[in-house]
């Protein structure tokens, strides 16, 4: 099975999409795939790099989107690139074959349920182009992500449980359990404690930049 | 009064400037100042996620490019209306480029809307916001998903937030007649 792979945050490999994106390649791989690896927003720049992009999802049996919720739905990136997907399929239907899609999308917010709107999105596209819906992991509080999955509270247990049973049954050709997509969605900590972090560390990040302007800066008048 | 248009029509499509038309009319015929933007004409980059329009320099983008001036607009207007093909449920590209800027306008500390966490609001007043898609022909779940990510984006300035779809409208009319019952129905007076 080829899958393919897109990371669509700005952040490249260095982002929290990476990070669970190539957690879930790395099972599907155990489990037999050829996982090929792209990072959107570089290759959006040219269309050269768009061709690639596009050529990726035609030659794939599975397309995973890994992504962050940008104002309640894609980053504008990742909704270019099923604009220019679907007028491809739309050209030339039934030529591009019928790849299953999968996303996983992280929030800022605690709600997973917030990711909702993103997930519909992607849900509908794969129906109107011809592929192949194969369901969601979508979870909240994506600002505690960091670099190593197994020092989240809990050695994220959710959530490598949670890509472990999708890996394995997507790689079967299957979709994304709902036990999965349920343990993938749980808080990684008590609302009020993901809060309390936040707001420290806008602060503190405001202090490592050296930024001269208080938090609540009004450069557009109102004042 | 003041109004922005966000016109999100994609180079080449026929509906969207038309939904863009009947809006700019409604609003002009209620005495409204109307400025349209037309997205696919500036250049605005991608959010690269940085949180520099929080914590770097709070309230503005570190991004010098069109996206700026547009805020300014923005915060300066008493109506924003968004009007975009809809695209599988959501925004075109055009128009979510600049969505996507737009997080300067709010403050990063969270806070409790409606029982979700949201960002607190950086200014005293934010316009109302309005959302106006266009497809070519029916489609009840993509309606439904425009409706509630319009709802939802609402949620992100603390503000109940209508929305409608016209479908397969060409008659600039019929659009201008659509969209005064949408600003009708969101409680803007002539």
């Amino acid at each position: 099975m080829n899958v393919f792979l897109l990371v669509g945050s700005p952040k490249g490999r260095h982002s929290a999409s990476f990070l669970l994106g190539s957690k879930l390649a790395e099972g599907l791989r155990v489990h037999g795939a050829v996982v090929v690896e792209g990072m959107l927003y570089g290759e959006l720049r040219s269309e050269e790099g768009t061709g690639r992009l596009l050529d990726a999802v035609d030659a794939s049996d599975l397309v995973v989107f890994a992504f962050p919720l940008y104002v309640d739905s894609l980053p504008a990136p990742l909704t270019r690139l099923l604009e220019r997907i679907a007028e491809r399929r739309a050209l030339a239907p039934g030529a591009a074959g019928a790849p299953r899609l999968a996303v996983m999308v992280q929030c800022g917010f605690p709600e997973a349920h917030q990711c909702d709107t993103a997930v519909g999105i992607c849900r509908l596209f794969a129906g109107r182009t011809g592929m192949r819906w194969a369901g969601a992991l979508a979870m909240g509080m994506g600002g505690s992500l960091g670099g190593d999955l197994g020092k989240l509270p809990g050695g994220g247990k959710n959530i490598l449980d949670a890509l472990d049973m999708a890996s394995k049954s997507l790689a079967d050709g299957g979709d994304i359990p709902e036990e999965a997509a349920r343990l993938f969605s749980r808080p990684l900590m008590p609302r009020w404690l993901y809060l309390l972090f936040g707001n420290i560390g806008w602060r503190m990040q405001m202090r490592k930049n050296k930024a001269h302007r208080p938090i609540s800066h009004r450069p557009y008048g109102q004042e | 009064m003041k109004a922005l248009v966000l016109d999100g029509s994609r180079e080449g499509e026929t509906l969207t400037p038309v939904a863009v038309q009947g809006m700019t009319s409604a609003l002009a015929a209620r005495g409204i100042e109307v400025e349209r933007v037309e997205l696919r004409e500036l250049a605005i980059g991608p959010c690269t996620g940085c949180f520099g329009c929080w914590t770097r320099t709070p309230g503005e983008c570190v991004i010098e490019d069109g996206a700026r001036d547009v805020l300014r607009s923005y915060v300066g207007s008493d109506i924003v209306a968004y009007v975009t093909p809809v695209t599988f449920g959501g925004y075109s590209s055009q128009l979510k480029k600049l969505l996507d800027r737009f997080i300067p306008v709010l403050d990063p500390r969270f806070t409790i809307v409606k029982g979700e966490v949201r960002h607190l609001l950086r200014y005293p007043r934010y316009p109302k916001t309005i959302g106006l898609g266009t497809l070519p022909s029916p489609d009840p779940e993509a309606e439904r998903l425009f409706a509630a990510l319009v709802a939802r984006n609402g949620l992100n300035v603390h503000q109940t937030v209508e929305a409608d779809v016209l479908i397969g409208v060409t008659d600039p009319e019929s659009a201008r007649r659509s969209a005064d019952r949408l600003l009708d129905r969101a409680g803007v007076a002539a």
